[in-house]
């Protein structure tokens, strides 16, 4: 009984211990880069499109408390091959209202972008 | 003899060892920092601003389908209507080339470059110096489709504990045969000081 007890309370510690899982290729979260913190806000489903040659992204954001939350956010457009097709863009400053869900839209700048990056940092 | 020669060797050593091997030269309280940083230093336009404008107006525009087919664009200079001084040139100039980068337009002479041009043009064709096969004819020169016109405005209000400045930037693409307005954006910014 106690072998067993002390089984179940090793295989606990080892599951606490244990890393989260990282997010699946091409999955919303794999595309979300966290510089330093990302307090109180969550990325949520992201809806990409190609309209006129164009990627262009809707990410949803939600403030999960009840105060304003200034975020700051910048894309990274990326080609086939993984790497930027683009110059860096500037950082700009979001502010999302106590408790409020509010979608960040973005188009890409050249027709070679097949795919992007989220960098997001907190205050 | 070798003790002389021992004590000669350990100063070359020691003075080896403390060469600056950096590829900085002074400037301890000197920094490069990060372009593209949200700047708040104070609230007057910005480096951000004009960043978030160039590149707000230049995406919505290239995708919004109007320029099919390269067209060519006349640029106009941004109106300042604001109360402080904006260098409205490096708007246009941001535009132009995040427009030009992403392959949508081309760009005719606009007001600035138009005197350089014809100089160009004259003496090539007038001065008599150049390879007759080499000369750029005169004739030639694309005229623009579309001109491209803005204007900022503010609005800035202050109080005994807030100042709040209000911007708005407006970009129109005007048919130079029509005179429709074919595409218009505009970017609103506001930014505000606690005391």
């Amino acid at each position: 009984m106690r072998i067993k007890l002390l089984a179940a309370l090793t295989v606990a510690l080892l599951a606490g211990c244990a890393t989260p899982p990282p997010p699946a290729p091409g999955s919303a979260a794999s595309k979300v880069v966290v510089m330093g913190k990302l307090k109180n806000i969550e990325v949520g489903p992201m809806r990409v499109a190609r309209e006129n040659g164009f990627l262009t992204v809707k990410v949803s954001l939600n403030n999960t408390s009840s105060s304003n939350k200034a975020m700051f956010y910048r894309f990274a457009w990326l080609g086939n091959d993984g790497f930027p097709v683009a110059d860096e863009e500037g950082w700009k400053t979001l502010t999302l209202y106590g408790s409020q869900s509010s979608i960040l839209p973005a188009i890409a700048p050249v027709t070679q972008a097949t795919d992007f990056r989220l960098e997001v940092q907190s205050q | 003899m070798f003790a002389r020669f021992s004590i000669l060797a350990v100063v070359v050593a020691l003075a080896s060892g403390c060469a600056n091997n950096s590829p900085v030269l002074g400037g301890k309280n000197i920094g490069y920092g990060d372009s593209k940083a949200v700047e708040l230093v104070t609230n007057e336009f910005g480096s951000t601003d004009l960043q978030m404008i160039a590149e707000s107006m230049t995406r919505s525009l290239a995708q919004s389908g109007i320029l099919q087919g390269r067209p060519v664009v006349q640029v106009y200079d941004v109106k300042n209507k604001t109360s402080e001084y904006i260098d409205t040139r490096e708007i246009t100039t941001s535009i132009k080339t995040q427009l030009m980068k992403s392959g949508t337009a081309r760009f005719a002479s606009d007001n600035t470059q138009m005197q350089s041009q014809v100089d160009q043009l004259k003496l090539q064709n007038q001065s008599g110096l150049y390879k007759k096969n080499t000369v750029a004819k005169t004739g030639n020169m694309i005229a623009a489709k579309y001109r491209l016109e803005g204007s900022i405005s503010s609005i800035v209000k202050r109080s005994s504990d807030y100042k709040d400045v209000f911007y708005k930037f407006s970009l129109q693409l005007i048919d130079v045969e029509s005179g429709l307005a074919e595409w218009m954006d505009e970017k609103e910014i506001r930014k505000t000081t606690e005391r």
